[in-house]
């Protein structure tokens, strides 16, 4: 294990230079598809209808925030199109966490403790999982109307049975002699659960965040485009409905730079700090 | 000394019904409670409690009346008929163009470090996002429909070839080159099978992507499929319908994915697993 | 009369029967039969058997972690029910919490307990020295090798201060230089602190080397078949004089050929 150990800390003092060439060389095919697209306005191969100019794009930013103020950008001013639609989305994804991510957990936790509970949980989140969020939209239309509660049911729905999932599956791998050792110290059902279960499943908890935010942004964005009236999703699909093509080319690539940086720079390194830290450790070596 | 009198021998549980003793350890009682108590929850909503039932919650007997009459329309099995062609197709393309994709690029260390980010890029935009710049191109057509479906499965099955390519040990390579192997045989003995388990992951989760891409696809831009019909159902307020479609859409995707995408995934890793699992 | 008695004799077990389906078959199991024992305060006894004897099952009712219908067993003088302080366990292996750091998961009885963190630091910082782990506090688990995890885990236990230690085959999983290290150091543990332990093991050497007493079961159902006294002062018992003293080897040689006699039975 320690010796594992080492290895790591090795690898993370040589990366440097590797890191370095990793993303030089990782920056040539982005490179070369922007020469393209550019190219391919210059030459006016494929028309502006199509592909609009990389120039186009940028503009557009400009065009949906005219007259826009930076005090307007947190007030969410109706001038600021473009920062209103992506802080919708941004706060629909922050307010699914906030109710999602310990409404999955607890149950997960409670779910892992009995086998009763998770044998009647599991065949229902594997129906609702198999029902792809998107396909719950003209249902939640029905329900909630058009709006921001219909694309938050969608996230909701996905983020609660990913994470209920990855803590049900955590709590059921933590070894029964963790519990039985803070047992027989006197512990009780609460020690149990807030010093064993979660901490014992938190890697697979992130995980399961993880998964959440990333099908559930995905399953977001479709809501959004059907059953939304705010948010990346809703701008891009009336945007085209409007053949403003440049809009719509903004918001998707907006919609991938918003994701990766979210899973590169937050998910992925917490990720790997759990599972560095926790879950590594009773892997027999 | 007080001491506890000895009861009489616990009752030996179970012991002449192995088989019921193993439905109920498997949870097969709560599946059933879950089920039944499910529909009882459901139809007493629908009956007692909703308001207007068959806007908001139709009851399960008008779900089961509304799939009868489109079956005997005939309506219901082009619908699946369709939708099924569609992935089938979709991912037909997405897997021929993404495996040998992946292979090729995860051949060479250097190749696949820089392709390794722009897949990656490609495979968070989902291709759901895309449709409305598809729907642009070609409008509510089959095309637009099989292109987001395509794109969908290609990138998580590349990439997930090209991370399997990759880490296919080094020294069973060289083994072979000691042999005295060819280019050729070394990518049919080793790449190949070493990339198996990969390519068998890849598949399904591009396949899982791409169930996903068919519905959303046709409630935006196709005809006639099951997306579609929960689509335009909703909209004409034919509830019934909505649930009787989202049901068939679990319900398929169940089978698809235990029945048929798992087990093939879980016997590949086990024949061809360079590494077992 | 009794009370007297009763003070002495820390853990008493009584017409212990057990009986419980198999997990997958619902086959019923009869683990042990009616199996009496008595430990003395400050007694080092330890239980031998064949594997699958029973003496796991023993373990969990006595911890607490199985509830037993049939039969007694008390610690001083109280009917156990469930699991609680007043009897420390040592697992196997892999018992400590990988997310604690040595420190913290030594003083976890004690911060179940609610003791204030002062004091507890004291406490913790006697048993740490007291098993050698001194400057390996703010370790975590991973950090160590599988002795020093044990010592860890033997350091816990004490530290919650127990009535009765009970022990199952703590050293089973290190390697052999290590267990007979660890072996003298539980030695050395045990005479410091007078603590009251029930260690199973299935080695026999270890049983005569530890034991003031040893219990010798017979193969499933579980039976106590013989008691094995140990005459050899603790503190005496080092290996290197024991392999040589025929306190010990008498001893041995006596469960040895106890124990090989159900082994032989159960291949027959």
């Amino acid at each position: 294990m320690s010796a594992a150990a080492t290895t790591f800390m090795a690898g993370r003092m040589g990366l440097d230079r590797k890191r370095m060439r990793g993303i030089g060389l990782g920056a040539i095919p982005f490179l070369v598809l922007l020469g393209a697209w550019e190219l391919n306005t210059f030459m006016g191969w494929l028309k502006p209808v199509y592909i609009p100019p990389l120039r186009a794009v940028v503009d557009a930013v400009f065009t949906l925030q005219e007259g826009c103020s930076a005090l307007g950008i947190l007030g969410m001013h109706e001038s600021c199109l473009f920062t209103n639609h992506i802080l919708s989305s941004l706060g629909r994804v922050g307010l699914g966490l906030v109710v999602g991510v310990p409404l999955g957990i607890g149950l997960g936790v409670l779910a892992g403790m009995s086998r009763r509970l998770s044998n009647a949980m599991e065949p229902v989140g594997v129906f609702a999982n198999a029902i792809s969020g998107i396909a719950w939209v003209p249902l939640a239309i029905v329900w909630f109307g058009v709006g921001w509660f219909t694309t938050l049911f969608i996230l909701l729905n996905t983020v609660f049975w990913l994470v209920f999932f990855n803590t049900l599956l955590g709590v059921r791998s933590v070894p029964r002699t963790y519990e039985h050792s803070v047992l027989t110290l006197g512990g009780n059902r609460w020690h149990i659960i807030s010093q064993v279960y979660i901490p014992g499943a938190l890697p697979s908890i992130v995980t399961g965040v993880r998964m959440g935010i990333g099908f559930g942004w995905r399953a977001l964005i479709a809501a959004e485009m059907i059953g939304g009236n705010t948010g990346l999703g809703f701008m891009i699909f009336v945007s085209a409905n409007e053949y403003k093509v440049e809009e719509v080319f903004l918001g998707v690539l907006l919609i991938g730079i918003i994701w990766m940086v979210t899973d590169r720079i937050i998910l992925v390194p917490l990720e790997k700090w759990t599972i560095e830290r926790w879950g590594l450790v009773w892997r027999p070596s | 000394m007080t001491t506890v009198s000895a009861p009489a021998a616990p009752a030996r549980r179970d012991r002449k019904h192995p088989r019921l003793h193993r439905f109920l350890h498997q949870g097969g009682l709560e599946l059933a409670c879950v089920l039944l108590g499910g529909l009882a929850l459901w139809s007493f909503l629908s009956h007692v409690v909703i308001p207007r039932p068959d806007r908001y919650l139709p009851s399960p007997g008008s779900v089961v009346f509304s799939s009868a009459d489109m079956l005997w329309k005939g309506l219901l099995p082009d619908f699946v008929t369709n939708t099924v062609w569609r992935l089938l197709i979709g991912s037909g393309l997405g897997l021929g163009v993404g495996i040998p994709f992946g292979i090729l690029l995860g051949l060479n260390r250097t190749v696949s470090d820089m392709f390794y980010p722009i897949l990656n890029f490609f495979q968070s935009i989902s291709g759901i996002a895309l449709l409305p710049i598809v729907m642009i191109w070609w409008g509510t057509s089959e095309q637009t429909v099989i292109f987001v479906i395509l794109y969908t499965v290609l990138f998580p099955i590349s990439f997930n070839v090209l991370v399997g390519v990759r880490s296919i040990p080094r020294i069973y390579i060289n083994a072979l080159r000691t042999l005295g192997a060819s280019r050729l045989q070394i990518a049919r003995d080793v790449i190949l099978p070493g990339a198996l388990p990969s390519i068998a992951t890849g598949a399904r989760l591009g396949i899982g992507f791409g169930w996903r891409a068919v519905i959303a696809g046709e409630m935006l831009a196709g005809q006639r499929g099951l997306g579609w019909m929960i689509f335009t159902a909703q909209q004409v307020d034919l509830t019934a319908q909505v649930i009787l479609g989202m049901t068939l859409i679990g319900i398929m995707w169940i089978v698809l994915d235990r029945y048929l995408l798992r087990p093939l995934e879980a016997d590949t890793i086990q024949r061809w697993g360079l590494v077992q699992r | 009369m009794e009370g007297n008695a009763v003070m002495r004799e820390k853990l008493i077990v009584e017409g212990l029967s057990h009986h419980y389906p198999d997990e997958y078959t619902g086959m019923d199991i009869h683990a042990l039969d009616n199996v009496n024992l008595k430990v003395t305060e400050g007694e080092f006894a330890a239980v031998v058997g064949p594997s699958g004897c029973g003496k796991t099952t023993l373990l969990n009712i006595l911890a607490g972690l199985l509830p037993h219908k049939v039969g007694s067993v008390r610690v001083d003088g109280h009917e156990v029910k469930g699991p609680g302080p007043d009897r420390g366990v040592v697992f196997q292996e892999h018992a400590i919490l990988p997310w604690r750091t040595v420190e913290r998961n030594i003083g976890h009885g004690l911060e179940i307990q609610g003791l204030p963190a002062p004091e507890r630091k004291r406490r913790v910082q006697e048993f740490v020295d007291l098993v050698g782990l001194t400057g390996f506090e703010n370790r975590y688990p991973h950090e160590l090798s599988g002795g020093m995890k044990q010592r860890v885990a033997l350091a816990r236990t004490l530290c919650a201060n127990p009535v009765v230690m009970l022990m199952d085959e703590p050293f089973a999983a290190v390697d052999a230089q290590t267990r007979i290290t660890l072996q003298e150091e539980l030695n050395r543990i045990a005479i410091a602190t007078r603590k009251t332990i029930l260690f199973i093991t299935h080695n026999v050497d270890e049983a005569a080397f530890l034991g003031d007493r040893c219990f010798i079961f017979t193969r499933r159902p579980g039976k106590l078949k013989a008691t094995v006294k140990i005459n050899l002062p603790r503190e005496s018992r080092v290996w290197k004089n024991a392999v040589a003293d025929p306190a010990f080897t008498g001893a041995r040689d006596e469960i040895l050929s106890l124990v090989r006699e159900e082994v032989r039975d159960d291949d027959g």
